[in-house]
């Protein structure tokens, strides 16, 4: 099916967003693991693997619209040196994500493309939860303190 | 543990092919899809995952070693209009890879990190399974011709 106007363009700026996401929390994760964070490695490990699923819908997506996905873009990977600064990094990453998907959708809609605008806000709502867990995450170091909040993360859930 | 010289460099080269190697799959399983071809989608799938294991061993092995992983590399991703040119471009891709990894197994023997070595070692052997895997399929398709190859290929194995 072919794709109506500006549509690949949104869907190629979103796969690049995505294919970011997935090397920046990918290295996040693997620096907790190093610094013996469990449970945040696991956490953000599960992070990176969403937005694989993302990129990879995204791709099938463009070449059902007869369009040609770009695998060649990577924007800025930001790589956090402390864990506080890794939540900010990731925090704005997913708040610029979501700021694009809010434009493919309301795009989407106005060009009339409903499947591409469904498959989209679908996206969002994984985006919106991963923006409320780095926040609940940022506001619990205010709480309860760094040490404290990292002490809990040595361990992963259900070990 | 600190990194013997020119170690974490050949690390983050092979790191940028990996990265690379993960997008060129990614990109092939959804082709073979939009194609109907699903064997084909399932198996480039897996050497995705392979390759994302690589990365994910090779970025593991950079921090033990205090070194900086390089993840905003990126190379160039090769694409093409049918099968038979995905599998070409991926068997000169897999023999690049090979070629890397065999330079830096032999730097690692000379500075004498052995553990490093080990490693790429593991990794050449794969790199070495998927050479043959894209061998054995371009052989396939000149044995029995290219429809008759990819109307096997319609149906995952079960």
């Amino acid at each position: 099916m072919k794709a109506k106007d500006g549509v690949i363009d949104l869907l190629n700026r979103i796969l690049t967003a995505n294919l970011t996401a997935i090397n920046q929390y990918f290295i996040h994760s693997k620096m907790c693991e190093n610094w013996g964070y469990e449970r945040l490695h696991h956490k953000v490990c599960k992070r990176s693997f969403d937005e694989m699923k993302d990129a990879e819908e995204i791709i099938e997506h463009t070449l059902y619209l007869e369009g040609v996905p770009n695998m060649q873009r990577l924007g800025t990977v930001q790589v956090g040196e402390t864990v506080p600064e890794q939540f900010t990094l990731d925090l704005k990453a997913e708040q610029e994500m979501l700021k694009l998907y809010t434009e493919g959708v309301t795009h989407c809609a106005k060009v009339g493309d409903y499947t591409t605008r469904h498959k989209l806000e679908d996206m969002q709502k994984d985006t919106d939860d991963h923006i409320d867990w780095i926040e609940t995450q940022q506001e619990l170091i205010k709480q309860v303190g760094l040490e404290k909040y990292l002490a809990e993360q040595i361990k992963k859930e259900g070990s | 543990m600190k990194a013997k010289v020119g170690v974490v460099d050949f690390l983050n080269k092979v790191v940028t092919l990996e990265l690379t190697a993960v997008h060129q799959y990614l990109l092939h399983a959804a082709l073979c899809k939009n194609w109907g071809y699903e064997r084909l989608q399932h198996e480039f799938h897996e050497l995705g995952m392979e390759e994302v294991g690589h990365a994910s061993k090779l970025i593991d092995h950079i921090l033990y070693l205090e070194g900086t992983p390089d993840v905003q590399k990126l190379g160039s991703v090769k694409s093409g209009p049918n099968v038979s040119k995905l599998f070409e471009e991926n068997l000169t891709f897999e023999q690049e890879d090979a070629n890397l990894l065999r330079e830096a197994i032999t730097h690692a023997a000379k500075v004498g990190d052995y553990t490093t070595r080990h490693k790429l070692e593991e990794m050449i052997k794969e790199t070495d399974e998927h050479i043959d895997w894209f061998e054995t399929q371009l052989r396939a398709i000149k044995q029995v011709g290219v429809e008759n190859y990819l109307s096997e290929q319609v149906k995952k194995e079960s």
